[in-house]
């Protein structure tokens, strides 16, 4: 057993999701945290520039695990291959991005070793010495600080935002890189994976949207409702709604957020002539920035929101969203 | 094809939860429901059967309040229902449910084995795929579609932001299945009635006793999460407050 | 475009034949149904070569799960259970025996206690019961004895052959908002049913079907009604016992309503308080869930509550006309129990043991009808002589004149009550007349602008969203859920005259006699007022006061999707 933490990237069609950013963030907490020494791995075959990439930052070592088998991703492959290596380094704390992809094999990759995964945590917690990692439970109504009671390794998947990308520290100087070769033998493999394709979805997903521009009763008119759409575009987010819109029939059924809709927590939620009514409340309180412009002072939503603008959104909306647009030429 | 749909009784969404004495769990004194994506898992597995002909099982652990999830699968067109009750099975990790189940079904043959992509109670998404480790059965997650081939199936896998994924797999093999990605049918009046004499074989926990051991990881506390949250005002003209707020979004928020 | 709920036409129904077929799983339906399973098995056991099947015998309930939809205080006075089942006290889950009664008048800022608790009020020896945990409890009971309980399905429509009911229909599922059958659709079932026993509470929506068709109402007096409106709260500790009863009359109404409050202590600190409002008030924008909220800002009561969280919302109707305003409650394939009859006493407001008491002597003539295959007029009348003999008649007779006697206001109605309670109920004349509620109403036009001396009871409640509420919070704590895409089960046979009429006439008043916020006026150019009857029937919480309560009598409550509607769980 060496005490090190392995950050385990996700390198999907070509690019390095910049979710793993985020773990990295973690990964160097926890080994300030611990004392422990933070090393990462990219899995697949010829990564060796993903590696490079990660060795910019502040680790201590960065492995390419390597295989021609490991490309495409199949879990029979993902699990084999780290199983392997994981079992050569031996590392405390194995921290992955809760991806689609990582939910596909850690579990399967966890067991094969006789080991358990926490997995889509929010944070941490070190209580003399013992790691806790919390998580949502009930869709986010409670929340639960679990801890191992196995041997290391110890495998933890973070949620999508719970750390910040942007706060992953970069190294002095490039990390060394090592390549790993992994042998997984034939027959391991069973599933074949065609082409990733995208497709034109027929229900937005919501929940995958990270900035998402909401507007309730104070919009007044159907017509309206162009301006949110015009600030929603500005900001590159998605339109929502409260329930009366949508039951209106200005907007469609999956745009609706609340308790008959969807729930969502994205990183921003704009409010616009929201009153804040329960129903509504309990679909988006989990968003981490809540701004609302509404005129009534008194509106309920004011009190889950971080930045509040008590005024008529027909005048606030319009420079906004030239100021948005300035602020993403300039930058 | 014979399908078995590993199902699990949740807390109902907009119960309201109070946490037990110990502070490890929720009081038990709330309506349940059917997990959301298991009744996805289920409709699929009936539709299946509907076109491939065979058997549809289905499988849950947990008190005797858990029987209500079988009972609707019954009547629903499920053929048989497997429960293991006991209330020692609430407390297991997914490591361990999973062992027990693969212990209960040890002497039958199934060629396909879903269940929802995650539940709505824990959320950690790791059963399924648990299961298939411990069958050493090929998986694959978050399914939209499912097609009989030559080979076996070829499904459908959601992935992020839009993208999607075709995928081969021999059988047996395990599922765990999206929510939402069919309309789930009704019980009929002769469904329910039916249900009662079909087969529903209990197992305890002391016949699966051996397969399970103990959990890999504990819920120390469950708790309230705690918001602090600083309402600040913005004030000035509108065009004003414009600038304040993309200043807010630039540096606090970050997202622009 | 509003599409209203009706069973889809045109298409093949699957007929499924029973003996007996009870709709509604509140007590009445699940007393019923036990005490027909305990004949049957007394006769089987003594008649081991003719036994009597319970496979044909079902109950249906709309609600999701039994007891879902079940509200009342409640108080349950034990005198039918006990019938029923002796000892039901050791197992049935009861919050805590009445230790103590106290009844006050109120007026906005103090209270007056009656020296003496009424009589008709005292209730000691009863228990304080959550009716949702008690009926769940019965239900198991029933579940037990082999009789099938379908949850989740509603009777939309009795079946007549002439004047003779042989069955009920089920729910159509699957129906998308424009009334299209959608790909998961399922046609309700066709009951054939021997015999059917309407046990649907309050203003019963087959029982309505079937007193229209039948005219069974004609020699009876129009029924009345009230609207409870419950909040249950979480109080800390030592604010009130368990088995601590309060009633409470006079304010926030004035001597022109009828009506009053209860608070009743349950177990584990939680407070069972609400209002009951007659539907029967003048001022048309009076919003009963504001009579409420005004109540719990009277010093007695906030101080009780300070502190406290409440956890759950709901309402229900409950009929006050009395013994002259219950139609015949037997006919031809047919009989009617419980709230749906009518089976309730105003002055000791309860209803839940009489809806017990007349589910068994139904269930004794439905027992008699199968032995002898024959459940015409001729045998279920029994249910009537059984009624008229039992002491369901006792009670209500000695109070058959208590509502129709507050017909004048407060005053006259003490003093009617006064008059009754020393002749036997009979007061000044053996039957008072009644009037429906809805006709007590006035129009705008005859009110004070500012509403006068009612002003605190109208318009809706703005709430702290601490001690008071306003209608939507309240409402989200009802934890009420329908299928989204469905047509309206409101069904509004003119919506020309919520546009043109009433909304000049009566101001819209289902805006605020309906606790759930279903029914809103929203702002349209295109109508001549300037605004249009908008529905959310999702928010219904299946009370049925739009159905009573309505001037024009235009609105019919169908049952819609089988499983929809409130959770009163702990209710």
């Amino acid at each position: 057993m060496s005490d090190t933490i392995l950050v385990v990237v996700e390198q999907r069609e070509g690019k390095l999701n910049r979710v793993s950013w985020e773990t990295l963030t973690a990964g160097q907490a926890l080994a300030a945290e611990t004392g422990w020494t933070l090393e990462a791995a990219v899995v697949g075959s010829s990564i060796a520039n993903f590696a490079n990439e990660v060795a910019a930052k502040k680790v201590s070592k960065v492995y390419a695990v390597e295989s021609p088998k490991l490309e495409p991703y199949t879990p029979d492959a993902f699990s084999a291959g780290l199983k392997q290596f994981i079992e050569a380094k031996q590392p405390r704390l194995v921290l992955m991005p809760h991806t689609y992809q990582v939910r596909d094999f850690v579990p399967k990759l966890a067991t094969a070793m006789g080991r358990t995964a926490i997995t889509d945590c929010v944070g941490y917690k070190n209580e003399g010495g013992k790691l806790l990692f919390t998580r949502q439970m009930f869709q986010g109504k409670l929340a639960a600080d679990v801890s191992f009671t196995c041997d290391a390794p110890w495998f933890v998947t973070f949620q999508n935002g719970a750390f910040r990308g942007d706060k992953a520290e970069a190294g002095a100087s490039a990390a060394p890189v090592e390549t790993v070769k992994v042998e997984i033998a034939d027959g391991v493999i069973r599933n074949k994976p065609q082409e990733v394709f995208k497709e034109a979805k027929q229900a937005v997903d919501l929940t995958q949207a990270e900035i998402i521009v909401s507007v309730g009763r104070g919009i007044k008119e159907q017509k309206n409702i162009e301006l949110a759409k015009q600030l929603a575009e500005a900001l590159g987010g998605e339109l929502a709604a409260s329930r009366p819109i949508c039951d209106s029939g200005w907007l469609p059924m999956d745009r609706q957020i609340g308790s008959s809709g969807q729930t969502v927590a994205p990183k921003l939620y704009l409010a616009l002539g929201i009153s804040g009514a329960i129903q509504h409340i309990v679909g988006m309180k989990g968003s981490r920035t809540i701004i609302a412009i509404n005129k009534d002072a008194e509106a309920p939503i004011f009190e889950i929101a971080d930045f509040a603008v008590v005024g008529n959104l027909f005048d606030i909306v319009p420079p906004l969203i030239e100021e948005v647009k300035k602020a993403k030429a300039g930058s | 094809m014979k399908i078995l749909v590993c199902m699990k009784q949740v807390p109902q969404k907009d119960a309201p939860l109070k946490l037990n004495e110990s502070g490890a769990w929720i009081r038990e004194d709330v309506s349940y429901e059917v997990n959301e994506p298991d009744a996805y898992a289920l409709e699929e597995a009936l539709r299946q059967k509907e076109k491939h002909g065979g058997e549809v099982v289905v499988i849950t652990s947990g008190p005797a309040r858990a029987q209500q999830v079988l009972r609707e699968a019954l009547a629903k067109g499920a053929d048989r229902a497997i429960h293991l009750e006991d209330n020692a099975f609430v407390g297991l990790d997914a490591f361990n449910t999973a062992r027990a189940f693969a212990a209960a079904i040890k002497d039958e043959t199934f060629d396909l084995i879903f269940t929802g992509l995650q539940s709505d109670d824990y959320g950690y998404a790791q059963t399924g795929v648990v299961l298939a480790e411990l069958l050493g059965w090929p998986h694959a997650t978050i399914i939209m579609q499912i097609e009989k081939s030559e080979s076996g199936i070829r499904v459908k896998r959601e992935l992020e932001a839009g993208y999607f994924q075709f995928v081969d797999m021999p059988l047996p093999a395990i599922l765990t299945i999206q929510s939402g990605i069919n309309k789930l049918r009704y019980a009929t009046l002769i469904g329910i009635k039916q249900a009662k004499n079909k087969p529903l074989r209990k197992v305890t926990m002391a016949e699966v006793q051996s397969a399970v051991s103990g959990n890999l990881q504990k819920i120390e506390r469950l708790y309230i999460p705690q918001k602090t949250k600083n309402t600040e005002f913005l004030e000035g003209s509108a065009g004003e407050v414009a600038k304040k707020l993309v200043d807010k979004l630039r540096n606090e928020v970050r997202v622009l | 475009m509003l599409v209203f709920r009706k069973p889809i036409e045109g298409i093949e129904r699957p007929q499924m034949p029973a003996d007996v077929v009870i709709v509604g799983g509140g007590p009445a339906g699940m007393a019923c149904a036990l005490r027909l399973s305990q004949l049957i098995d007394a006769h089987n056991s003594a008649n081991p070569n003719s036994p009597l099947s319970k496979e044909n015998i079902y109950l249906l309930e709309k609600a999701r799960e039994v007891g879902q939809h079940c509200l009342s205080g409640a108080l349950l006075d034990p005198r039918s259970m006990r019938e029923l089942l002796p000892g039901f006290e050791n197992e049935a889950p009861l919050d805590a025996e009445v230790t103590k009664e106290a009844v006050y008048f109120l007026t906005e800022k103090s209270k007056f206690k009656f020296p003496i608790t009424p009589p008709p009020l005292r209730d000691h020896g009863n228990y304080v019961i959550s009716l949702n945990r008690f009926v769940k409890w019965l239900g198991g009971k029933v579940e037990e004895t082999g009789i099938t309980i379908f949850t989740g399905f509603a009777g939309s429509e009795l079946l007549f052959d002439g004047t003779r009911v042989t069955g009920v229909r089920t729910d159509d599922k699957g129906v998308d908002k424009e009334g299209h059958p959608k790909s998961n659709f399922e046609p309700g079932y066709d009951l054939q049913a021997k015999v059917v026993i309407l046990a649907e509470g309050t203003r019963g929506s087959l029982t309505k079907q079937l007193i229209a068709k039948l005219d069974l109402a004609k020699n009876s007096n129009p029924q009345t009604y009230g609207q409870g409106i419950k909040e249950l709260w979480e109080v800390p500790s030592g604010r009130i016992a368990p088995g601590e009863v309060v009633y409470t009359m006079g304010w926030p109404l004035t001597t022109k309503e009828y009506g009053g409050a209860w608070i009743y202590g349950g177990k584990d600190n939680i407070v069972s308080l609400g209002f009951v409002t007659g539907l029967d008030y003048a001022d048309p924008r009076l919003d009963p869930q504001h009579v409420l909220q005004d109540f719990k800002q009277h010093p007695f009561v906030s101080k009780l509550l300070e502190g406290g969280k409440m956890i759950r919302y709901g309402a229900k109707s409950l009929p006050y006309g009395g013994w002259w305003a219950i139609p015949p409650v037997a006919g031809d394939g047919w009989m009617i129990l419980g709230d749906s009859a009518g089976f309730l006493n105003s002055q000791r407001l309860k209803g839940i043991h009489l809806a017990i008491k007349s589910g068994m002597l139904a269930a004794e003539t439905a027992f008699e009808a199968l032995k002898k295959d024959d459940s015409s007029t001729a045998v279920l009348s029994g249910f009537q002589k059984k009624v008229e003999s039992s002491w369901i008649k006792d009670e209500l007779w000695k109070v058959r004149n208590f509502h129709q006697g507050f017909e004048h206001g407060f005053f006259a109605g003490m003093f009617n009550a006064g008059m009754q309670q020393l002749t036997g109920g009979r007061g000044l004349h053996n039957r008072y007349p009644g009037t429906a509620g809805y006709q007590h109403m006035k129009k705008l036009g005859d009110l004070p602008a500012d509403g006068g001396n009612e002003a605190q009871l109208l318009g809706p409640a703005k709430g702290d969203g601490k001690l008071t509420f306003d209608k939507l919070t309240d409402l989200y704590h009802s934890g009420t859920k329908h299928e989204e895409d469905q047509p309206s089960h409101l069904v509004i046979h003119d919506t020309n005259i919520c546009n043109t009429r009433c909304v000049k006439e009566f101001g819209s008043p289902c805006q605020n006699f309906c606790p759930a916020n279903v029914y809103e006026m929203v702002d349209d150019t295109e109508q001549p007022n300037g605004k249009r009857i908008s529905l959310n029937p999702s928010n219904c919480v299946h009370c049925k006061t739009c159905d009573i309560a309505d001037p024009y009598q235009i609105i019919t409550w169908v049952p819609p999707e089988g499983g929809g509607g409130p959770n009163y769980d702990g209710m």
